[in-house]
């Protein structure tokens, strides 16, 4: 088997395994699945007539291939709270939750990366010293206590940012509705980046120092080239097909901290959709949810193993063989 | 021992010491002390305290400094058993003369507040007139006594409420933060520990046999590994929170299952590298079973790496336990430090701008936290000396 399609066949793996996991969480735990599944509060009849709709009165190898047809098209049946359906009560907030963690891993990236050059090219300077910092608290601070404190300091004791929400109640029109959702974003954004460069720039800063001590540009630099076409030209290039695998890998841990971030700062999300649900006991909402965020945080994952692969031919060959 | 020089086994020592001994010192945590979000008392020193005077057959009589405005609010409760036939009072004392403010006779129980009309008449004020500018009309000392025959039995309380309470104030249900702060010690170090040996335990289990086994047992434990590595961890065990239970070993178990696979991982690349030295061959050559190679000669080359894997691995544990608990997926009668900060978010600590709340908790995540990963690093350095020169 080639690369390509080893790879693929892993991913599709990892995919079914997690429908069934999904398929599994829901029906297998304590109780009856019909109460899982379907309002308990229904009347008898259209409990029945919800059961045969979900097919729950059929054996449960019947059940997953329903369930399976069901899942790949996005019917994740009827949110117990609202009443709508589960794929468009996600379709409007992944949009909120997309645009909280793409532009947190925009600043993140850029914070993290201009600094782990810059303290790769300094070693042992301040820039190094807040790089080595700013990892090592990255481990070990919870994120939501950092963003209980800033919004304590900067939402409470002065009043920059709102306290809470995607929008302000009523929400204006036009522009301004674009400028006071910016507004709200601003502070979940800052802590998420915050949060987040300081792994970054602690890669960036491993990976550069080690490429700088290479011997293509230890001849690049006795060739005489100028220090920055040296370091941006010749060393960055070398370091950014694993950045590329990075940005893709960390989507699933910024997908978990928007949980937390949109449940810290009240924001209209995906995650706190999860949380909710999995609150309420609005089971198809959360099964949905849950899915959603997997089926991400996999096809992150496979694309960060092809964009590797393509950028970097080496890492074709097996290497499990020669372990 | 350079072990003993570290600050973190002594910090961990002292903060488990403090978790054990706290509760038992200071009384339970879950009882209502104060008004909701007092200041700590050393905040504000101008504001008035909240003040319990407690008396008993033992201790008749208690004395108060009082320097302040008048208190917020006041009551009496408690109960008495008089000797048959005889009668005795609750005398209040101040700087503007003795006030009684209850009369027992027999046995009975006392529930006197300062708002109670009734309260109001007996002092001599009118129903609309607060007896508390009355009681407290001076700066001074003051007196709390009972006075009659010797009382059979006696537990009388008297509390005065203000806007400061404790070390380090009251939460939204005038509980004192400092003992929840010393209860959530032994539900984080609990938790964290527990998760991490059942982690290591199946991780370790996993990563020998696979390593040792090879074949489709590897691939079935790895491919395994793989896919619970490829989830995304945090919506994992929401939902498994939200289905399974939320109780203290339910995360345990939850935690401990979902977080065996860097361990695995390590242990099988050792067994690998071990499989083939020359001991094991020639144990096997002498007929020792798997199970004997595995458990006698295998698991004790990996014990030193183990020890470091465990403690590094803690940290994980109790902030995700700390993430869950302040999602509010946890048991509300846990008083963990992520159920602090969890209601201290969800209940208005922020607006009444509540910081002593807020801060401890964290804090003391962030500390637990880093005092584990010092030592880890420090055992780890013991289990591979050659780390020691690598280390920026």
């Amino acid at each position: 088997m080639t690369y390509w399609s080893r790879r693929l066949l892993g991913a599709l793996a990892v995919l079914f395994a997690v429908l069934a996991l999904n398929f599994a969480l829901f029906r297998l735990m304590p109780g009856d699945p019909v109460t899982s599944l379907v309002d308990p509060r229904f009347s008898p009849e259209a409990k029945e007539a919800l059961s045969r709709a979900y097919g729950l009165d059929r054996p449960l190898g019947e059940q997953f291939l329903l369930y399976l047809k069901q899942t790949v098209t996005f019917d994740f049946g009827l949110s117990f709270v609202s009443g709508r359906p589960v794929w468009q009560e996600l379709r409007d907030r992944l949009p909120h939750t997309v645009a909280l963690s793409g532009s947190a891993l925009v600043l993140a990236g850029t914070m993290g990366t201009a600094l782990g050059v810059a303290a790769a090219r300094r070693r042992g300077g301040a820039v190094e010293r807040v790089v080595l910092a700013a990892g090592a608290l990255s481990f070990s601070f919870p994120s939501f206590f950092l963003q209980l404190l800033l919004l304590l300091a900067f939402a409470v004791l002065w009043p920059l940012f709102p306290l809470r929400g995607s929008v302000s109640v009523p929400a204006p029109q036009g522009a301004a509705f674009i400028a006071d959702y910016l507004h709200h974003l601003a502070l979940p954004v800052l802590s998420l980046a915050l949060l987040g460069f300081g792994s970054w720039a602690l890669y960036v800063r491993n990976l550069m120092v080690k490429i700088l001590g290479s011997e293509p540009l230890f001849l690049a630099r006795a060739k005489g080239l100028p220090e920055p076409v040296l370091l941006w030209r010749h060393a960055f290039r070398t370091a950014l097909p694993p950045l590329l695998t990075l940005i893709l890998l960390s989507l699933p841990g910024l997908l978990s901290g928007a949980v937390i971030t949109e449940t810290v700062f009240s924001l209209h999300g995906v995650g706190r959709f999860l949380l909710e649900s999995i609150q309420g006991q609005d089971y198809p909402a959360a099964g949905g949810a849950f899915y959603l965020l997997a089926l991400v945080t996999v096809t992150s994952n496979v694309l960060a193993d092809l964009a590797y692969g393509l950028a970097d031919p080496r890492i074709r060959v097996d290497r499990r063989k020669g372990q | 021992m350079s072990l003993l020089r570290r600050w973190s086994p002594w910090a961990l020592l002292l903060l488990a010491l403090a978790g054990l001994l706290g509760p038992i010192l200071l009384g339970e945590a879950e009882k209502t002390v104060a008004p909701p979000f007092s200041r700590p008392l050393w905040l504000d020193r101008t504001a008035p305290p909240t003040v319990h005077l407690h008396l008993s057959p033992e201790v008749r009589e208690k004395t108060l400094d009082w320097i302040w405005e008048p208190p917020a609010g006041l009551a009496l409760k408690g109960t008495y058993r008089l000797p048959p036939g005889t009668s005795g009072k609750i005398v209040w004392d101040g700087p503007s003369g003795p006030v009684p403010l209850a009369s027992l006779t027999g046995a009975g129980s006392l529930s006197l507040d300062g708002r109670d009309i009734a309260f109001r008449l007996r002092l001599g004020l009118s129903p609309f007139q607060s007896p508390l500018e009355t009681l407290f009309a001076d700066r001074g000392s003051y007196r709390l006594a009972y006075e009659g025959p010797e009382p059979e039995a006696l537990s009388v309380e008297l509390h005065l409420s203000g806007g400061r309470w404790g070390l380090l104030g009251t939460d939204q249900r005038g509980r004192d933060v400092f003992r929840l702060f010393l209860a959530g010690i032994s539900v984080s170090l609990l938790i964290g520990l527990a998760a991490t040996l059942l982690a290591t335990l199946v991780g370790t289990s996993a990563g020998l046999l696979s390593g040792y086994l090879g074949g489709p047992v590897d691939s079935l434990v790895m491919r395994l590994a793989d896919l619970l590595l490829a989830l995304p961890l945090l919506p994992l065990l929401m939902v498994l929170a939200g289905l399974w239970g939320r109780g203290l070993w339910q995360l345990v178990l939850i935690l401990g299952l979902f977080s065996w696979m860097g361990t695995a991982r390590t242990v099988r690349s050792l067994t690998l590298s071990l499989r083939e030295a020359p001991f094991v061959e020639n144990l096997r050559a002498l007929g020792a079973p798997t199970w004997y190679i595995l458990g006698r000669h295998l698991l004790p080359e990996a014990l030193p790496v183990l020890l470091a894997t465990v403690t590094l691995g803690v940290p994980g544990a109790i902030l995700a336990e700390a993430g869950l608990a302040f999602l509010g997926l946890s048991d509300p009668r846990l008083l963990s430090w992520g159920r602090m900060l969890h209601e201290a978010h969800g209940f208005g600590a922020f607006t009444a701008g509540a910081w002593w709340i807020l801060l401890p908790p964290g804090l003391g995540i962030v500390f637990v936290c880093l005092a584990f990963l010092d030592l880890g690093r420090f055992l780890e350095e013991k289990a591979d000396p050659r780390l020691r020169e690598t280390l920026p």
